[in-house]
């Protein structure tokens, strides 16, 4: 049209979704607060597991009745489950905090792209971290448990491997819950109180309406479907299986980042 | 080149921006004046698609911000002080802009030292004064080498030697071809920066023109006379077709429409006595003042040449007060 689209040579094509992982990986990386919650995460999950096996060490034979090594042994990924709420709601919402957001609107403006690329970055990196965690959990506390003469489990034992896999897998969307929660309120406060909310708080009230329904809340399907490898005795208030547990979860992440996504379509940076 | 077409945003029941349209061409810098809460940031983020208007549209070389291929090397912009993390590197803010656009990373540290940040450019952005967020900002503009150029308020926090850098830069800018749109509310700061001017006032559009026309228009300046016989050199000068204007009582009127010269030589010929004669020129300042000040007075339905909008120019008027 005039000198202006002549005197820069912008090179063919287009950004795509290649550039924003890129960027939003650089992002990831450079900000402190992700290693501080990651390492956070790291320290709290196995000095939790450590507390918990080591104590569960050199109890009469009766203890051991019912004793589910594998869950006592991720029993730590519990902490890591409130770190990852909080990295969740801080890697969204501190760009909101921040200006961010309005920066990396300018760089890359197609709001779908940009957000479904930041989901799957976000989720790819704590896939992979709460996995690694979730096995390094479970490999010491089965050491200090076998070390200690305790019932121990390996990956060979039935259930341990699905259990150590999924318990990653459900921090991994406990951490997209939250994030979720930071598209929708914009505040690393409301999102983390949001999350708290749900994965803390909302047990206590539900378990005092009615004692049934509590299975179907994050936390309890965490500890009794998840983690757990042994069935938790008999009676009408099973936990509900792995598989329907997990998949409760997924729509528990679904839910708020379906609602974020839409909003962050629609709302003004 | 950008183009606003009936640009409209309201928020509630109140209308921020009003079927804004105008302009901006390339190779001038286009000053964006208009008083707080004018609308010019709220323009500003609806051109970098950030806000979606209520109704029309604004188009950067003719494409909407959000379908353009590599925006960061087509549009640079300075919107907020601190649209950085208070946690990232100055260098790291400027490393992951690079990436999101393929930008090679040498750029970084070229524009690290064009705005002057090579020496804290592994500081935290959180620890950076106003001015050197400013000028992180700018360096984030620069980074993609785009261009089209916003800025909003960029002198804000800025020091004076600063301030002239970014003054002449952004003429620089202009000059090697690009698209440059700055807003300020600082109208001395304008006159010394742009060539052309956008006005708002109350989201709607007072003038569009060149600095030089507006203060031209606005009947600005004049000649300042003291005369003991004011009557008379009254008459004489409505007899000549000039308008006299501050008739203080003592003997000090303004005249518009005759130069110093044609004053004196009327004064000559009706044998009148001049105390003083000094020709004014008026700034953009005073045209800015002038302009709102007869629309406060007369609120014309419009002025010669473009687009006036009394309501804006009220606005205006309470604020220069």
């Amino acid at each position: 049209m005039t000198m202006t689209d002549t005197l820069q040579a912008v090179p063919p094509g287009h950004y795509t979704p290649r550039q924003v992982a890129r960027s939003e990986l650089a992002k990831i990386f450079t900000l402190r607060s992700t290693a501080i919650t990651l390492g956070l995460a790291f320290v709290a999950t196995l000095l939790v597991t450590g507390l918990v096996t080591n104590s569960a060490l050199h109890h009469s034979p009766q203890y051991y009745f019912g004793f589910d090594p594998t869950q006592e042994s991720l029993t730590g990924m519990i902490t890591a489950a409130l770190t990852g709420g909080v990295l969740g709601a801080l890697l969204i919402s501190s760009e909101y905090s921040s200006g961010t957001i309005r920066t990396t609107l300018a760089a890359t403006p197609k709001r779908p792209v940009l957000l479904a690329t930041k989901m799957a970055v976000t989720a790819a990196l704590t896939v992979l971290f709460f996995e690694l965690l979730s096995f390094l959990s479970f490999f010491l506390g089965e050491a200090i448990l076998s070390g200690g003469g305790a019932p121990s489990a390996s990956l060979a034992s039935p259930g341990a491997a699905r259990a150590v896999v999924m318990t990653g897998l459900f921090i991994a969307l406990l951490v997209l819950m939250a994030f979720g929660f930071g598209l929708i309120f914009r505040s690393i406060a409301a999102a983390i109180a949001a999350f708290a909310g749900v994965v803390f708080v909302l047990p206590l009230v539900v378990h005092s309406i009615s004692e049934h329904a509590v299975r179907y809340l994050p936390s309890n399907i965490l500890t009794n479907s998840i983690m757990a490898t042994v069935s938790q005795g008999p009676g009408g208030n099973q936990p509900l299986s792995p598989v329907v547990g997990l998949s409760m979860m997924v729509l528990y992440a679904a839910i708020p980042l379906a609602v974020g996504a839409v909003l962050f379509a629609r709302r003004d940076a | 080149m950008i183009t606003a077409h009936s640009l409209t945003k309201r928020y509630g029941a109140a209308t921020a921006v009003d079927h804004l349209t105008f302009e901006v061409p390339s190779g001038v810098v286009t000053g964006f004046l208009g008083p707080n809460g004018s609308g010019k940031s709220t323009t500003m983020r609806m051109i970098m698609g950030l806000d979606v208007p209520d109704s029309g549209s604004a188009l950067i070389g003719g494409q909407p911000y959000a379908e353009l291929a590599w925006p960061l090397r087509q549009v640079g912009a300075l919107l907020d002080a601190k649209a950085f993390h208070p946690g990232r590197t100055a260098r790291s803010h400027l490393r992951w802009l690079a990436l999101s656009n393929d930008i090679p990373l040498r750029r970084v540290d070229e524009v690290l030292d064009q705005v002057g940040l090579t020496a804290v450019a592994g500081r935290r952005a959180g620890k950076f004064s106003l001015g050197m967020g400013q000028r992180l900002g700018i360096a984030a503009a620069l980074l993609g080498d785009p261009g089209v150029l916003l800025f909003d308020e960029p002198v804000n926090g800025l020091d004076p030697e600063g301030i002239r850098w970014v003054r002449h830069f952004l003429r620089d800018l202009a000059a090697e071809g690009r698209t440059v749109l700055v807003s300020s509310h600082l109208i001395s700061e304008m006159s010394l920066t742009a060539d052309r001017l956008v006005v708002i006032g109350r989201g709607r559009l007072i003038a569009e023109t060149s600095v030089a026309d507006f203060v031209a228009r606005s009947g600005g300046g004049g000649v300042k006379l003291v005369t003991p016989d004011l009557a008379a050199f009254t008459t004489a000068l409505g007899g000549a077709g000039a308008t006299v204007d501050g008739d203080d009582g003592a003997g000090s009127l303004t005249v518009k429409g005759l130069t110093a010269s044609q004053i004196g030589d009327l004064a000559a010929h009706h044998g009148l006595r001049v105390h003083e004669l000094t020709p004014v020129t008026a700034s953009l300042e005073d045209a800015f003042m002038e302009l709102t000040q007869d629309e406060v007075e007369y609120r014309p339905s419009s002025m010669s040449g473009s687009t006036v909008v009394g309501e804006g120019l009220a606005v205006l008027g309470e604020m220069e007060r």
